[in-house]
């Protein structure tokens, strides 16, 4: 078992009990422009995942013109 | 046994879905919600954008933002209705059939009145093929989406007999802007920047409610509302300028926070108390004239811009001689 992430339609796999600050770190993605999302709840960067976990990583800054 | 008793409410010790560093708080959804509302009532009252007598016509995407704005406005009471311009954007993802719907779906549950445009049945064509044919947007359909999007809410606006019109810009927008134009030194453009526009004869006064509020914050506000907004991005903002400058300026926050803020506000008050100077307006104020075409002022002598791009007959002559912008 290990804790999901999903990121737009791309999964991600970290092994073993995180905070959502790390499992972002890990990804290399930025805190401020990403948000985790469990079973519909919001989670704070201290927040742990653990395994069996599957969270949404949702990305908060978009693009285009304005 | 839940996990996630570290971080709590600053307000009432539960546990916070929002650590905003930049502001020293956590907060748990219902303080989060509740103080997200209150500042951007803050916001509206100190920039004079609107009063409660006033209609605002809110420009939604059936993005988080707009939605987002939509959702604040009405749960502070304001007389808000929604505009939706359908670009006609598909790519093979529905992009804008997908975001009308989610916008229809906003409006129809909290009975709010929405108006929708549809660039096609409106013009034939859509944002990205009036871009192939035009010399404005042959890469990327950017410049004429952006066209053809302020003269449509613009329009939409005064016909529909509001007089404010209010978009979801938020801090991260603003400060990717602002950079991007220091970065080019890009003057001109930065007279204009502000939360709020007055209005002017033949255009309407334009505010930007959020536009203290990081992407960051007006996400979670949409998440913690159950908002349910379109999360593709447009297929055309891939790869853009504003995207990179968001990121590079995000991971500049991370180790310092509150610059994004600081920045901001730190441009506004510096050029708007003179101690930033830019190059003035030409000494003559441009010519204003109504187009002939939309009524809409313009400065070109004939057409303006939004106009233009609809003349197909005189289209090779003017594509030659005419730079566009
Ligand atoms: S990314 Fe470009 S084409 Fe897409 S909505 Fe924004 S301005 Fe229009
Ligand atoms: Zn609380
Ligand atoms: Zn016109």
């Amino acid at each position: 078992m290990s804790v999901v992430l999903i990121l737009r339609k791309q999964e991600f796999k970290i092994e073993g009990t995180i905070t959502v600050k790390e499992a972002l770190k890990r990804l290399n993605l930025s805190p401020e422009s990403h948000l985790v999302v469990r079973n519909g709840e919001l989670l704070n960067e201290n927040d742990v995942l653990r395994d069996g976990d599957v969270v949404k990583i949702v990305p908060s800054i978009s693009g285009g013109g304005r | 046994m839940t996990s996630n008793v570290s971080m709590k409410c600053m307000k009432c010790n539960e546990r916070a879905v929002i650590r905003m560093r930049q502001h020293r708080l956590a907060l748990c959804k219902d303080h989060y919600i509740e103080w997200f509302v209150q500042q951007t009532q803050r916001f509206i009252e100190k920039y004079h954008m609107f009063t409660r007598d006033e209609k605002v016509l809110v420009a939604v995407s059936g993005g988080k933002d707009s939605l987002a704005l939509w959702d604040v406005l009405w749960q502070l009471g304001y007389h808000a209705e929604g505009l939706y311009i359908n670009l006609g954007i598909d790519e093979g993802l529905h992009y804008s059939n997908e975001s009308e719907r989610l916008a229809r779906e906003f409006a129809e549950q909290r009975g709010l009145v929405l108006h929708v445009i549809n660039v096609e049945q409106a013009h034939g064509e859509t944002v990205p093929e009036i871009a192939r044919r035009t010399r404005r947007g042959r890469d990327k359909p950017c410049a004429v989406c952006g066209l053809i999007k302020r003269h449509d809410m613009n329009q939409a606006a005064l016909e529909l007999g509001f007089n404010v019109l209010a978009t979801a810009h938020n801090l991260d927008d603003e400060v990717a802007f602002l950079f991007g134009n220091v970065f080019h030194w890009n003057l001109e453009q930065m007279r204009r920047q502000a939360p709020i526009l007055p209005e002017s004869p033949g255009f309407a006064r334009k505010v930007k409610p959020f536009c203290r509020f990081s992407e960051r914050e007006t996400a979670a506000y949409s998440l913690v509302r159950g908002i349910a907004y379109i999360e593709d991005e447009c297929p055309f903002a891939e790869g853009s300028k504003q995207l990179l400058y968001k990121d590079l300026l995000n991971r500049l926050e991370e180790v310092e926070p509150g610059a994004k803020l600081r920045f901001y506000l730190g441009f506004i008050e510096a050029r708007d108390s003179g101690q930033l100077v830019l190059p003035r307006e030409e000494e003559v104020p441009l010519e204003l004239h109504p187009c002939p075409r939309c009524g809409q002022p313009t400065t070109s002598p004939g057409l303006c811009a939004y106009c233009r791009l609809f003349e197909r007959e005189s289209l090779e002559a003017s594509e030659t001689q005419r730079p566009s912008g």
